[in-house]
């Protein structure tokens, strides 16, 4: 357990320090209705030890974003440019949009771990979870097999289940159960990041709570990097320290989880917590956001929301707000919002369109 | 129309599933167990049915509905048994109780415009004489869930997103005017910006036209939101009811407590907070209620 | 009718391997449907298929591009009558398999209980027959059979395949939300027979019909080839029962094989890309995606 120590310990020190920075990402599918531009033009920073959020409609782009960070795209899907740098933990930065497919794998679960949508399905169900503990660990490290059958059931413990599930097949456990297991698999590699794409959907809510538990643990135990990619609101507030709100296929605002819940900027933003239901307090009725989202073979020219904005301006479906960062009077973090309504007070003009 | 009560009268409902596949479980799935409720449009309602998936409600809406004869017990409309109903009486009753259902995507075949569902529902339930009588109809209809017709007509269903596609929906239920709405999952699928949109129409049609909803959902907020009664669902068996007021800001029952418990708060300052204990796995609380039997295998 | 014209086009423009298919076997039907006249093109005025119209044992020439056989025949006009007769014997079979196994299909499938146990099971044992003894046993016994005769017989066996497979997809289509929805529409269960659930299986009606078709010809072929086919009719495997028995290839004279194997591989593999092509259009798994 020493070695795992160690790497908590490397893990808690560098907490802060940027972990990934994306630039203007653009992925894109080739449609029969033309170019479909599914992600276009994202800019994100995502820093060592916080769990940032990803919060978006269907269709907004932010599966495809997901698996576009690991290079996952597949065709007829294509990354059609910008970069994508990591930090490695000794300092070095690598471009993973041009390293080779064979070094991508080599990054893929030792440094950065997918959890896909519905990843409970992706055990091998005939083969038992201890196997496919030793399969995977095996292939991206260099730990022995007893070495292996020997942190199994400590892994187990970490994310809340008895080490007795090591000896059972994928079919006798619950989505919930399946769940953990494949991050416990990340634990093992200690990943730098986790991304983990609708970790809850579709899990009753009493096996949600505890995947959000256990992603949240990831990150307080053992100081890990988590990508949280949901439609559900509440799970952002309940988990995310920041989120980045996205529309369209790209980052409308990115902002600490309070900020974004509590003083919304972005008029889409605002929209969409104005939409999540409240249990319990004075029962009021919700605007919701009018219209449709846009079709990604044909975005709205400027600012993509300006066909459902209430406020908007004669600016809007000019000009493409840019994501900047803006004055918010007590806040440590500034919001950075890509919206015209507050490009006046923009101060730092020459602010670069990222994330810190 | 609304000057008499109608009730729809669910009493010791019990289905079961058989088949082989249920072997594990003695070769039979008790979906629905001994469930008795009425709904009533005098006074209107929003009557909520909160379970998780494979507690047997959708089972229990398909019986209402008059799709899936129940294994034991009856639902009747104004005192007749929804399964041995005539001709007429058989009109009236579809005429009265209409659905909407989870899937915005396979309520429309996608064969044919979207325009054919609410033209099928003019004819079969003759809505109006002649075209121009049944398209003023659908043009009306479409503008009460706030649909644009230009958006809608002559289109295909994948030309529509999932939240245009349940207000199609709610506009052929505008169109018929049924004292009764089944709402199953209606907004599961659907976008939280759109979902409000949707809840806000349904309260509407309570409201304006006094129909009556029974509300499925797994969403507690979701109940909380449009209010009314509700009915917590459990392995097949309604385990509290009462108003939605009560139920969900002091619950008895341990189930809703635990259901009520698991739900994430969309407040950043409301976390839960003994997220350590379960990583640590000293209490057994989160295996109790994580046996792979709760999802039980889907019929 | 329109929509059902946009289905087809879509369907057309949907996969390369389909519209290869198609034009195939469009060649083919044309080819099937003109033999007669092309047959007279060939013989130039005169029958090319009369005993002794040309020199027995020819090798491909100009006057005739397949050569001819030991009456003198000449094998392209034999290939264009055999690949007319084989079609028709299949177009008959598929027809006749096709409505009793789609008819089955329905009324097991939608109806179900009972009517489904009773329907499948039978359609079960014939699946399980051993068609081709049967087959020989009746051809040993009946002679001078026409060729829709023959089609009805081969259709006996080929029924139960296309219900069992379109069965399986009613299963799964008939409790689809707007299958449920067409119910508590008042739309009776003809009508959803007929609007919801027909439309949307006619790609699978369509392979079981051409799976049929083939499955017919190359019944017949086996039958010829081993010489229990009816005799008085020329088909491609009368033609390859002709070519084994005159030991055509010891001579060299290789169109006599070539030819009616060559159309019958081409009909093969012609069917196939059509099975393909629409399995990628309906089936979503092998679908390639569009859009996030």
């Amino acid at each position: 357990m020493a070695v795992r120590q160690q790497a908590l310990e490397d893990n808690k020190s560098a907490a802060g320090t940027p972990l990934l920075d994306v630039r203007d990402l653009r992925v894109y599918y080739n449609t029969v209705s033309g170019v479909s531009r599914a992600v276009d033009g994202v800019d994100l920073s995502v820093r060592r030890g916080e769990i940032l959020g990803i919060a978006g409609e269907s269709g907004s782009g932010k599966s495809t974003l997901t698996t576009a960070l690991l290079r996952l795209t597949k065709p007829p899907g294509f990354i059609a440019g910008g970069s994508i740098i990591f930090h490695s933990r000794d300092g070095e930065l690598v471009d993973l949009m041009k390293v080779s497919e064979a070094q991508m794998r080599s990054y893929r679960w030792r440094n950065l771990s997918y959890l896909p949508q519905g990843s409970m399905n992706s055990l091998n169900p005939v083969m038992r979870i201890s196997d496919q503990f030793e399969d995977v660990i095996r292939a991206h490290s260099d730990r022995s097999t007893q070495e292996i059958r020997d942190i199994v059931p400590e892994l187990l413990r970490q994310v809340g289940l008895e080490p007795h599930v090591a000896k059972m097949y994928p079919h006798e456990l619950s989505g919930g159960m399946k769940q953990r297991v494949i991050i416990a698999m990340a634990v093992a590699l200690n990943s730098d990041l986790v991304v983990a794409d609708e970790p809850t959907t579709a899990l009753d809510v009493h096996i949600q709570r505890v995947v959000i538990q256990t992603l949240g643990a990831l990150r307080d135990n053992f100081g890990m990097t988590v990508i949280l990619v949901t439609h559900d609101m509440a799970v952002h507030a309940e988990l995310a320290d920041r989120v980045a709100v996205m529309y369209a296929g790209s980052i409308v605002e990115v902002g600490d989880v309070r900020q974004i819940f509590k003083d919304p900027k972005h008029p889409y933003t605002k929209g969409l917590i104005g939409s999540i239901p409240r249990i319990g307090g004075e029962r009021r009725r919700l605007s919701g956001i009018q219209g449709n989202t846009p079709s990604p073979t044909n975005w709205p020219s400027g600012c993509r929301f300006h066909p459902r904005c209430p406020y908007v301006m004669d600016v809007c479906p000019r000009e493409v707000p840019r994501l900047l960062p803006i004055r918010d009077g007590q806040a440590r973090q500034k919001p950075l919002v890509a919206c015209h309504l507050y490009t006046e007070v923009q101060a730092e003009s020459g602010g670069r369109d990222g994330g810190q | 129309m609304a000057d008499s009560e109608n009730r729809i009268e669910v009493s010791h409902v019990t289905h079961e599933f058989h088949g082989a596949a249920l072997r594990a479980t003695g070769g039979k799935l008790v979906a629905v167990n001994d469930v008795s409720f009425s709904l009533t449009d005098s006074p209107p309602q929003i009557v909520n049915l909160v379970g998780q998936s494979g507690s047997g409600k959708s089972t229990l809406a398909r019986i209402i509905l008059g799709l899936q004869k129940p294994t034991r017990g009856s639902v009747t409309f104004n005192g007749k048994d929804v399964y041995r109903l005539g001709g007429r009486d058989k009109e009236e009753y579809l005429r009265s109780v209409q659905p909407v259902f989870q899937d915005p995507y396979g309520i429309f075949n996608p064969f044919y415009k979207v325009d054919r569902v609410l033209w099928k529902a003019i004819k079969k339930f003759h809505l109006a004489k002649g075209r121009s009588d049944g398209l003023e109809v659908i043009e009306r209809s479409l503008r009460a869930v706030d649909l644009r017709p230009e958006d809608v007509l002559g289109r295909y269903p994948h030309q529509l997103s999932g939240g245009q596609r349940q207000r199609v929906m709610l506009a052929r239920v505008h169109m018929l005017q049924p004292r009764f709405i089944i709402a199953d999952e209606p907004v599961s699928m659907l976008d939280a910006a759109v979902r409000v949109l949707f809840l806000n129409i349904l309260i509407d049609f309570r409201d304006k036209y006094g129909m009556t909803t029974l509300f499925i959902t797994h969403d507690l907020s979701t109940s909380y939101y449009v209010g009314g009664d509700i009915m917590v669902m459990h392995k097949g068996g309604i385990v509290e009811s009462g108003k939605v007021d009560d139920v969900l800001v002091n619950p008895e029952h341990p189930y809703t407590r635990m259901l009520l418990s698991s739900v994430p708060v969309p407040d950043p300052d409301a976390r839960w907070k003994d997220r350590a204990q379960v990583v640590l796995a000293e209490e057994e609380e989160e295996l109790v209620v994580d046996k792979p039997d709760i999802e039980a295998p889907n019929p | 009718m329109r929509r059902f014209a946009r289905s087809l086009w879509k369907l057309w423009s949907s996969s390369h391997k389909f519209q290869i298919g198609i034009v195939i076997i469009a060649v083919f039907v044309v080819v099937a449907i003109l033999h007669g006249p092309i047959v007279a093109t060939i013989g130039h005025g005169q029958d090319p298929l009369g005993t002794a119209a040309y020199t027995p044992w020819q090798l491909p020439s100009r006057t005739n591009i397949l050569g001819t056989d030991r009456y003198g025949r000449d094998i392209l006009a034999l290939t264009v009558t055999g690949l007319a007769s084989s079609l028709q014997v299949g177009a008959v079979a598929g027809l006749i398999s096709t409505v009793v196994g789609v008819l089955v299909a329905f009324i097991a499938g939608y109806k179900g209980g009972k009517l489904d146990s009773l329907l499948s099971g039978t359609a079960d044992v014939f699946l399980v027959v051993p068609s081709l003894p049967i087959l020989i046993t009746l051809s040993a016994y009946v002679t001078n059979l026409s060729l829709a005769a023959i089609g009805v017989i081969l259709a006996i066996f080929s029924w139960a395949l296309a219900a069992r497979t379109i069965r399986s997809q009613v299963l799964s289509l008939r409790t689809r939300p707007y299958v449920e929805l067409a119910k508590v529409s008042r739309m009776s269960d003809l009508e959803i027979i007929v609007q919801e659930l027909v439309p949307n299986l006619l790609p699978f009606i369509g392979v079981g019909f051409a799976n049929a078709v083939l499955g017919s010809i190359f019944a017949l072929v086996g039958l010829e080839v081993i010489g229990l086919g009816p005799s008085n009719v020329i088909d491609l495997g009368l033609m390859l029962n002709w070519a084994i028995g005159w030991g055509t290839l010891s001579l060299g004279m290789w169109p006599m094989f070539v030819a009616p194997i060559f159309v019958l591989g081409m009909l093969f593999f012609a069917v196939n890309l059509i099975n393909i092509g629409l399995e990628e259009t309906y089936n979503p798994r092998l679908r390639k995606v569009a859009g996030a």
